[in-house]
């Protein structure tokens, strides 16, 4: 009757099902690993793959064009045409990129090759440009 | 009495687990917490520049650059404060740079390796070495990002690279048997161009189950019943959230990148055959001479030691080394015990040729 201290249990009743679940487990899991290792996993799982894409293709075809024909009739640009002009984007931004580079390391030599005639803070700006964090882009990823 | 005054206190207990759990289940922890800047951006990659912690007269002169895999989030390397690679390497003095590849877009279906080497990589690098004013430069490469890496190590050998640390790093494919992935993707099952053209990338919920599927019991089951069993234990439900919130924010892969993936690497073997063409121009392995560390998990379902090992007899660098490390693809570097073992000696290797 006397009142044991209630967070001493020193048997775990589930302790013996936990070894007995994981155990089972682990079993499992080497039975598991080599079925997915074995050819025959690979050939279903490509058969049920592409079985799966043949009967959606014809869907997603008509869906495509029933698409592409009302954003036309709407006078809106396709999800083609906006890639198309994401990717030029991209090359823009390549260019000017490249620009940058090309001016930084243009201040760069002038500053090195007349650190006489330029004053010691313009010099100090220079580095300082040269080594200060890019400004963020207000482009979003 | 006892019986009856502990029920509330059983029950209370397992309402806090629920709870616990609901949280974890539902909410997204805080990680890639160490401080950093936005240094450059092209398209959606983003090269971030770690503020540092250490005086710069006691920094490392040659910067670090990290490139993780292109299908997940780099954020790996950044897990939750106390427990984050670029914490350690950040602290121990190097000026560290991480180049996010962000999420491709069907505008970006086309991208190919050839275009991150050449286009992303090169440009993150050069902007690095401007901020720096470091000629020289440190890369690490994860996973795929050691593929890039290294490709990108071969084709300009002469950028300043002077170490280059490759983790886990699936080069080698003339072992088909040995790696589930090639049997999968093997031409006879699996109709790369089929897929690509129905998704335009490849879904990033695809790639996921084929990594889930190397084990499935271990992934579905066992992980979830692991979090259940330690419920009670904060720091253990802390480390799962932080896993699992990057382990499901998945992303797609650009689908050219990925038809090279598997067709040029997984069925073909093209770079270590030295017949990878990027742009045109033969990946020659020979001409990759930087210091080279290559860690290689000994548990690796994903990347098998094989696929890292023969890299080290097609190059040129003098100074190589092979470190084994006990665990699985993620878990070397983000696993419990990555602090003890694969980072010191990855400062320990870095630190000696970083001056």
């Amino acid at each position: 009757m006397a009142a044991e201290p209630k967070d001493e249990s020193p048997v775990d009743p589930f302790e013996a099902i936990r070894g007995m679940r994981d155990s089972y487990l682990d079993a499992m899991s080497k039975v598991m690993i080599n079925a997915v290792n074995s050819e025959e996993h690979a050939q279903a799982t490509g058969a049920m793959l592409n079985s799966s894409l043949m009967a959606s293709a014809p869907f997603r075809e008509v869906l495509d064009k029933a698409t592409a024909s009302a954003l036309q009739q709407a006078s809106m640009p396709s999800r083609q045409e906006v890639a198309a002009l994401a990717g030029r984007f991209t090359n823009i931004e390549m260019r000017l990129d490249d620009m940058e580079a090309k001016l930084d390391r243009i201040i760069e030599l002038c500053s090195v090759a007349k650190p006489a005639s330029v004053g010691a803070g313009s010099l100090e700006k220079a580095k300082a440009k040269g080594k200060s964090p890019q400004r963020k882009s207000p482009r979003k990823g | 009495m006892t019986e009856a005054a502990a029920l509330p206190d059983q029950w209370s207990v397992l309402q806090q687990r629920f709870q616990t759990l609901n949280k974890v289940m539902t909410t997204k922890a805080a990680i890639a917490q160490t401080p950093k800047e936005t240094v450059w951006t092209l398209n959606k990659a983003k090269l971030y520049r770690y503020i540092p912690v250490v005086a710069p007269e006691s920094r490392h002169p040659i910067p670090l650059l990290l490139v993780f895999a292109l299908m997940n989030r780099p954020t790996i390397l950044d897990l939750r404060p106390g427990h984050s690679f670029i914490e350690y390497i950040v602290g121990r003095g190097y000026d560290v740079y991480l180049l996010d590849w962000g999420v491709p877009g069907l505008e970006d279906k086309d991208l190919k390796l050839d275009d991150y080497v050449l286009d992303y990589m090169t440009r993150a690098i050069r902007k690095v070495k401007a901020l720096t004013g470091s000629t020289e430069f440190s890369l690490v490469g994860w996973c795929i990002g050691a593929i890039l890496t290294t490709i990108y190590a071969s084709m300009r050998p002469d950028d300043g690279l002077r170490n280059l640390l490759l983790l886990t790093a699936p080069l080698d494919f003339s072992k088909p048997r040995a790696l589930t992935f090639a049997r999968w993707t093997d031409e006879k099952y699996f109709d790369v161009d089929r897929v690509l053209a129905a998704f335009g990338n490849m879904p990033g919920e695809m790639i996921d189950y084929g990594a889930k599927a190397l084990k499935p019991i271990e992934n579905d089951i066992s992980n979830y019943l692991k979090l259940w069993d330690n419920l009670d234990n904060a720091r253990a439900v802390e480390s799962w959230h932080a896993i699992n919130t990057w382990v499901t924010d998945i992303c797609p892969m650009a689908g050219g990148a990925y038809r090279q993936l598997i067709v040029d690497l997984y069925r073909h073997n093209r770079l270590m055959k030295g017949e990878l063409k990027i742009r045109g121009e033969l990946v020659n392995l020979k001409r990759l001479r930087p210091n080279l560390l290559t860690v290689i998990a000994e548990g690796d379902h994903i990347t098998p030691p094989c696929q890292s090992e023969a890299i080290l007899s097609k190059i040129s660098s003098s100074d190589t080394e092979i470190f084994r490390v006990a665990g699985g693809h993620i878990g070397i570097m983000a696993g419990s015990g990555a602090q003890k073992l694969t980072w010191p000696h990855i400062d320990q290797w870095l630190a000696a040729r970083s001056r």
